[in-house]
């Protein structure tokens, strides 16, 4: 039984590493009021470079170290060269979805090269443990609380006495002013970047040997602790970020003191609600700081959206309702049904990213939300399995806009996070509220689709359910953005301020957009359950949420039409192609990238 | 009063600007002679910030001509254009709200690097405004309007400017600091600054200018010496309380 000053010390060791992370993230917003989603696979890649210097180089610590800062910052060097440097004069929001195309791409690559299993990172240092008071304390807890005190010290120095780190403080507080002066901001932000990407790099190694062991998945949890760490000590704010990693680090240790290991996540991501929600400018912000206007701005490219003739859509419709009648493969049948899913949850997403522009990075919860839903009642109360999924989709409306309401009041950037932590939360749950959800062994048996007390078990039928239910949804929300509430819906997008002083209720609409796009999400995750027959907390996943994203950015955010053609297109070419399967994200990251470069408005454009 | 000489320091040319569709510039022409003081007068939305940020780099005209002492600034970045020798007051001083006092005006020196000389600039600086004195560990953010307004013109001096262009200079600040800020602004000019200055408060400006311009929704439509402009009775009217003004 560990005692309570080794949960202490676990939990500032932990938190120097957050420390690392969060310090570059909150650097890199204070000059470019960006939320790097990259950091994470930074880290990733320092993990690894550390994993080849210590296993195939059997470089020593202080080599590998250095190894890792160097090769680590050069990453970061060309993410900002070559991604964001290109991305300065869009759209606010265009920077942070490079950020995280280019963190798809940072993964896929490192899945690549080493293989997607874990990989065991020697600690290079002896293994032995000093008493300290109640507690034990390792040479490498020295090591990590000796690397994070001198990197926060030397970052210190930087800043208050050299003259590159008067620039970095100077345009962090006002980029033109610090034009004026002189300042040319592109070196600032390569300065920045650089350092940001050493320092996440080294902690990635860190967290490496401390756990001995690495794999990819590290790189998305070490985004999402950053941030939260970030955000609770004041987005942008480089001591605050320290001292929200080491507050982060203990509140999760003493968290897995009284509940356990597996609610280590959840309290993170309730730390981040509760900041956001009650101080969304960070624990330590002087009243004085900006408030965070400068963030709003959502993802509409202005654009004039191809108008599609009724009778096209029509043909089209009609087109797809008959093809599994004419001599096509289970396959493709297959990949069209995984389209139409896909393409319910992107008219949820569209409408609330695109119409309302609340850009949610959390979508898959919604899906996870109707799919339980449906399961369980129709598992465990014999539900027939059509009103089941209609319940699902009324709990996904339901849950999800109580669930996202407190967050409301957030613009831009912080919007997006906040739905990131709550999509993190509701999986993590479904991971611990076993008496309900079966925790982590998910649920098995879910009876396949039913209508009327038929079974569909037919591809045909899975097909013509699911693009009808689709088609339904489709038509449904197109005819609500014509109506009126559509036009409210867009006024909130486009100045929610403008919009309020005309007396649109801010909160309604928002509520309403997330109970219409929550019911469709839920419907489909709802299918998705009784056709795949089992589901656990991982099934409906970030990485969802993110090719949703994709997908209705593809599409044109805000067009139904485009958020079904960009589900077809992303599900459907893949397929054509025969691309393997783990060179899909890559492929996702890649579109993504283009797609926010050079051709921000979709395919068919935005509404 | 001395005319515009031969070559001016600061030349607009037949400036056109445009915001995505929307034009601001229409054939813009200002000259700004060595040594003098200019002013830029107008009222809301008439392109006038604009003009500043066309000579410092911050925006790009579309077509047309800026030269600073014969050689072109266009296609430069505001730091290049900074280092060629103009610097700025911007509009409501935009100071690092929280780097101290001494920080903001060493700011001003970023492209030097005469580390003695610089020191030697901050003692003068503080002769020049001696009230920084007792601020100068403070942070920039917590002063007053008119504290605040001679920071932004010591860290504008502390680039050793051949211009300087300032944004409304005078803006919320209280009659007793607008005059301060005058004077400070001749002082300024004689010892061999030229000064463009952008102003709405065309009775304070054009006591202390040599030319003006007045601007009005993208074109000049008057310009002159400060002597004539302040006696023309159109000028009279829309900027010093006359009549039609009222």
């Amino acid at each position: 039984m560990a005692s309570w000053l080794d949960y202490t010390i676990n939990g500032l060791i932990v938190g120097n590493v957050y420390a690392l992370v969060a310090v570059g993230l909150a650097l890199i917003f204070g000059v470019s009021r960006l939320i790097n989603f990259a950091q994470g696979s930074i880290y990733l890649v320092g993990a690894y470079i550390g994993w080849v210097a210590v296993v195939q180089l059997h470089t020593p610590l202080p080599i590998t170290i250095i190894f890792v800062a160097v090769v680590a910052a050069l990453v970061g060097l060309i993410i900002e060269r070559f991604g964001l440097r290109p991305l300065q004069n869009s759209v606010r929001i265009a920077p942070l979805l490079a950020t995280i195309g280019i963190s798809f791409v940072l993964d896929q690559l490192v899945m690549l090269t080493f293989s997607p299993n874990p990989r065991a990172l020697p600690s290079q240092l002896p293994d032995v443990r000093f008493q300290l008071g109640g507690g034990t304390i390792g040479p490498l807890d020295l090591l990590i609380a000796g690397v994070g005190i001198s990197s926060a010290l030397s970052l210190f120095v930087f800043l208050r006495y050299s003259k590159l780190g008067w620039a970095v403080r100077a345009a962090s507080q006002d980029r033109d002013a610090a034009m004026q002066m002189g300042v040319d901001v592109n070196r600032v932000n390569q300065a920045v970047f650089g350092i940001a990407a050493a320092l996440g790099g080294v902690s990635g190694l860190l967290v490496g040997m401390y756990y001995n062991q690495i794999d990819t998945a590290m790189s998305l949890q070490a985004t999402l602790k950053g941030v939260v760490a970030e955000v609770v000590g004041g987005a942008g704010n480089v001591p605050g970020a320290v001292v929200g990693s080491l507050l982060l680090g203990l509140v999760e240790s003493y968290g897995v003191a009284v509940f356990g290991t597996s609610y280590r996540n959840l309290f993170a991501f309730l730390l981040l609600v509760v900041v956001l929600v009650l101080r969304p400018n960070g624990l330590f912000a002087s009243a004085r700081q900006a408030p965070p206007e400068p963030l709003t701005g959502t993802f509409i490219a202005p654009s004039r959206p191809v108008r599609i003739p009724r009778w096209a859509l029509a043909v089209a419709v009609a087109a797809f309702a008959v093809l599994p009648l004419l001599p096509v493969s289970f396959y493709m049948l297959q990949t069209l049904i995984n389209a139409w899913l896909l393409g319910m949850l992107a008219l949820s997403l569209t409408l609330v990213a695109g119409t309302i522009g609340q850009v949610s990075l959390g979508h898959a919860a919604l899906l996870a939300i109707g799919a339980y839903t449906s399961a369980l009642l129709s598992l465990t109360l014999a539900v027939p399995v059509g009103l089941a999924i209609i319940a699902g989709g009324l709990m996904s409306a339901a849950l999800g806009t109580i669930l996202i309401s407190p967050s409301f009041r957030l613009r831009g950037h912080y919007v997006s996070i906040a739905t990131l932590a709550i999509g993190e939360i509701v999986s993590l749950v479904i991971l611990n509220w076993e008496s309900v959800t079966r925790g982590p062994i998910g649920i098995s048996g879910i009876p396949p689709l039913s209508l009327f007390g038929y079974d569909l078990i037919s591809p045909n039928s899975v097909y013509w359910f699911s693009f009808a239910v689709m088609v339904a949804l489709a038509l449904l929300q197109a005819r609500l953005l014509s109506s009126h509430l559509g036009r409210s819906f867009r006024a909130i997008r486009d100045d929610d301020i403008a919009a309020r002083a005309y007396g649109l209720s801010l909160n309604r609409y928002k509520s309403l957009a997330f109970i219409f796009g929550g019911f469709a999400a839920g419907v489909s995750g709802g299918i998705a359950a009784h056709l795949y027959s089992y589901i656990n907390h991982e099934t409906f996943n970030t990485q969802q949420s993110i090719l949703a994203l994709t997908v209705v950015i593809l599409g044109g955010l805000g067009n139904v039409v485009g958020a079904v053609v960009g589900a077809v297109a992303l599900v459907g070419l893949p397929e054509i192609f025969r691309i393997a399967a783990e060179y899909r994200i890559l492929i996702y990251g890649i579109v993504l990238l283009l797609l926010v470069r050079f051709r921000p408005q979709g395919l068919l454009g935005t509404i | 009063m001395t005319m515009s000489s031969p070559e001016p320091l600061l030349a607009l040319t037949n400036v056109n600007t445009f915001y995505g569709q929307a034009q601001v510039h229409f054939g813009l022409s200002i000259t700004v002679g060595r040594g003098h003081i200019v002013c830029l007068l107008g009222g809301n939305a008439s392109g006038k910030s604009t003009t500043m940020k066309i000579i410092l780099g911050l925006v790009k005209p579309r077509s047309g001509e800026v030269t600073f002492d014969g050689a072109s600034l266009i296609g430069l970045t505001t730091p290049q254009i900074v280092r060629r020798g103009i610097a700025s007051v911007p509009e409501a001083r935009r100071l690092f709200a929280d780097m101290s006092v001494r920080e903001n005006i060493l700011m001003g020196a970023f492209v030097r690097s005469d580390r003695e000389a610089i020191a030697q600039d901050l003692d003068k600086m503080l002769t020049l405004f001696p009230k920084l004195g007792q601020r100068l560990s403070q942070r920039a953010g917590s002063l007053s309007g008119g504290e605040q307004q001679m920071v932004a013109m010591a860290r504008a001096l502390m680039s050793r400017p051949r211009m300087i262009v300032m944004d409304e200079p005078t803006m919320g600040l209280s009659p007793l600091y607008v005059d301060r800020v005058l004077e400070l602004i001749r002082t300024i000019n004689q010892e061999g600054v030229s000064v463009f200055m952008v102003e709405q408060n065309a009775s304070l400006a054009l006591e202390i200018a040599h030319e003006a311009y007045v601007l009005q929704t993208g074109k000049i439509v008057l310009s002159g010496s400060a002597r004539t402009l302040k006696d023309d009775p159109r000028v009279r009217d829309a900027y010093l309380g006359g009549s039609e003004a009222a």
